[in-house]
């Protein structure tokens, strides 16, 4: 197993504070500048959520995954920085994984909302994590968004991540309650496509993922908005021997490259 | 545990060399119920007898196998409560793994660290062997596995085992029938006659437990009305 | 100026049809002062697997150096080289466990399934998984290699055309970094071999 019994290391945080004294800026992590959403419907939840990730200004990810799995009636979506939102919900996903090993019940959305906030409330927000969790358990249909500090709400339909002003204004106009399960589906794919379009943090594609008492439908990649809009008319096509080679060497499979130097070169 | 008077091992060797703790321990095993799984070609079986001390006892919450991921089941012969402990260890040893990885922990490493733990109560100081064998059915790239783990912290791999009280006479049995082309269907039937065999009195769907895992690598408990359906199937 | 810009770094991963190749530039720099120019940012794992450790050298050798370490261990305890994919989760832990104090590294990993189909990763410092089915690229202009990938790549390239399409890419995008470049080096890993290209560069 690891080396470690879990939790954090903080073995490098001296020297990077060091470091940034001294003027050297530490890297900026993925984000996922994001706009997420969901509503309760009649039997169930829509959850939405854009596909960008970014550093700075530039898009790492164009097609990005913020649904994450928590339990096969559980989803959240996560806006924020992209590695804390990814373990925040793998974390929780296993907790409660081992949870209902031990109770032989089906996990309860107020249950992964509670170990959520307490994990993020623990770490005062630095763990930066803003999530929009929905699911269905034997109370029915649970929405709930949980802010990075470890507050929640309880809501018909929530929004989340920069495009969260965008996407509610959507929700603001057009919900209602007791909707059919297309009538909710298309609201939130409209509210996460202002999102996409409105919002520079946001970007790309919709995924939705619809929770019900019956199972659950994820629709990775729903709306594709935004392919390639243009065409390479030529595709240029380099010709072998293109690339100026000034030595070629056959690694044999189960013969590790050194990497010290040329001097270990033994071919 | 180091802070106590007590702190040394009570596992410690007899002149002739043996651990009587550990033989002691298999004593338990083996008044224990009977646990026997076969390994076939596409799968595991895991079953064992299921008799409670009284007819009062709620048999519905009492459940002897158990999962430890989604690919690996496990059973045992001897002390109920030992195993629960070794249960917990385990399905904590499965997730930490799946958590690192993000891949479903092979059934070999997790019979290893399972055997990693009972061996370290034969020598800690404070505690003492677990009075339990267990058998660990699994499904991984390696193919269906099934291994047996003793309270010495021992362990082999299995093409059919039998644990427990009517250990001998099953496995004795096991070899007759055992053969390298048997499918799963085929190993829960020779599971069910081999647990007749030793069983005193009727058996039926509710005081003996069977699992399976097949090519879908689901570990799954058979539930009362399907094992009263296989048992049908061997009459 | 960023820790990410002391050293230099370019890396490109691309998967291709059945293949996958990697490369990265050569330099190694201390802020704008070149101090060699034979320093490779690509580490081989096992046979059909690449890493490619951009960011602080002196964080890259040391996650390197713990990276052969696991795999030695993992290669130990359960008798087998490790899928790509595990190894980027692997490398994915390792660097989130040091989420309040990370490494300044962002690894690129580059490998072939065992099925033989490309696996291509890549992620920050503190382990954001991006696992992409074209290419990943890391380095102190990103951009440059960012644009070049993005108009070069097209899905299916056979061994010797992702070589050379991995090349053009590497070479042009570098040649608008000032931190980077002085030659680079490309691994072509397919079925049954792994083919390693010395390219030259501009060198200034």
């Amino acid at each position: 197993m690891g080396s470690n019994g879990g939790g954090f290391s903080f073995d490098l945080c001296k020297r990077n504070a060091l470091l940034e004294r001294k003027g050297m800026a530490p890297p900026s992590a993925w984000k996922t500048g994001t706009t997420i959403a969901g509503v309760v419907f009649k039997d169930g939840v829509v959850l939405g959520a854009d596909t960008r990730s970014t550093s700075g200004s530039t898009v790492a990810d164009k097609n990005c995954e913020k649904i994450h799995y928590i339990a096969p009636n559980i989803y959240c979506c996560g806006a924020g920085t992209a590695a804390d939102t990814m373990n925040v919900t793998a974390m929780i996903s296993s907790a409660l994984d081992l949870h209902r090993y031990a109770t032989g019940r089906e996990s309860r959305i107020v249950t992964a909302m509670t170990m959520l906030k307490s994990h993020l409330f623990k770490y005062q927000g630095h763990v930066s994590a803003a999530l929009v969790l929905g699911g269905v358990d034997l109370n029915g249909p649970h929405l709930f968004t949980i802010f990075p500090h470890g507050s929640t709400d309880c809501l018909p339909y929530a929004t989340m991540g920069s495009g969260s002003l965008n996407a509610m204004s959507v929700f603001e106009a057009g919900f209602k309650e007791d909707m059919s399960r297309e009538e909710a589906m298309a609201l939130v794919a409209a509210a996460i496509r202002s999102g996409v379009y409105n919002d520079l943090g946001s970007g790309s594609n919709v995924d939705l993922c619809v929770i019900t008492k019956d199972g659950v439908d994820y629709l990775r990649n729903h709306e594709l908005l935004m392919g390639k809009t243009y065409q390479r008319e030529f595709p240029v096509k380099y010709p072998k021997g293109t690339a100026p080679v000034i030595k070629e060497r056959v690694i044999p499979l189960t013969a590790l490259e050194i990497t010290e130097g040329e001097a270990m070169d033994t071919s | 545990m180091g802070e106590s008077q007590y702190s040394f091992s009570l596992t410690t060797f007899s002149p002739s060399g043996k651990l009587v703790q550990i033989e002691y321990a298999l004593n338990a095993v083996a008044a224990g119920a009977t646990s026997l799984g076969i390994s076939a070609t596409d799968g595991v079986v895991i079953a064992t007898e299921k008799k409670l001390p009284s007819m009062l006892v709620d048999e519905g919450t009492v459940q002897k196998i158990t999962i430890l991921s989604p690919n690996i089941g496990m059973v045992y012969s001897g002390m109920g409560p030992d195993y629960r402990v070794l249960v917990r260890k385990a399905r904590k040893t499965a997730q930490s793994y799946f958590r690192l990885y993000q891949e479903h922990i092979p059934v070999a490493q997790l019979v290893r660290e399972v055997a990693a733990v009972m061996q370290e109560f034969t020598q800690s100081g404070g505690v003492r062997p677990f009075g339990v064998s267990l058998l660990l059915a699994g499904f991984d790239d390696n193919g269906p596995q099934l291994y047996q783990v003793d309270p010495s912290g021992s362990y082999f791999a299995w093409k059919a085992s039998a644990i427990g009280k009517n250990m001998n006479n099953a496995k004795t049995f096991l070899e007759k029938r055992y053969s390298d082309e048997v499918g799963i269907e085929d190993a829960i039937h020779t599971a069910l006659l081999t647990l007749k065999e030793g069983f005193e009195g009727q058996v039926s769907g509710s005081n003996i437990e069977v699992g399976i895992i097949g090519p879908d690598k689901k570990f799954k408990v058979l539930t009362a009305a399907e094992v009263q359906d296989y048992l049908q199937e061997v009459e | 100026m960023s820790i990410y810009t002391y050293n230099g770094a370019a890396i490109i991963a691309m998967a291709g049809k059945d293949c996958v190749a990697i490369g990265s530039d050569l330099r190694f720099g201390v802020q704008l002062q070149t101090m060699t120019t034979d320093y490779k940012k690509v580490f081989q794992i096992h046979d059909k697997l690449f890493v490619g450790l951009g960011g602080l050298a002196t964080d890259a050798q040391t996650l390197h150096q713990r990276l052969m370490f696991r795999h030695n261990m993992y290669k130990l305890r359960e008798e087998r080289d490790m899928k790509p994919s595990t190894f980027g989760n692997l490398v994915s832990s390792i660097l989130y466990e040091k989420r309040f104090g990370p490494y300044f590294a962002s690894p690129v990993v580059a490998g072939l399934e065992p099925d033989g189909k490309p696996f291509v990763c890549g992620m920050d410092s503190i382990g954001a998984l991006e696992t992409a089915e074209d290419f990943i690229v890391t380095g102190t202009n990103s951009e440059s290699l960012f644009g070049m990938c993005e108009s070069m790549w097209r899905p299916g390239l056979e061994a010797d055309e992702l070589f050379e399409v991995l090349s053009q890419c590497l070479l042009s995008g570098i040649d608008r970094d000032a931190l980077a470049g002085w030659g680079a080096v490309v691994y072509v890993i397919t079925k049954d071999k792994v083919v390693a290209r010395t390219l030259k560069g501009r060198m200034d």
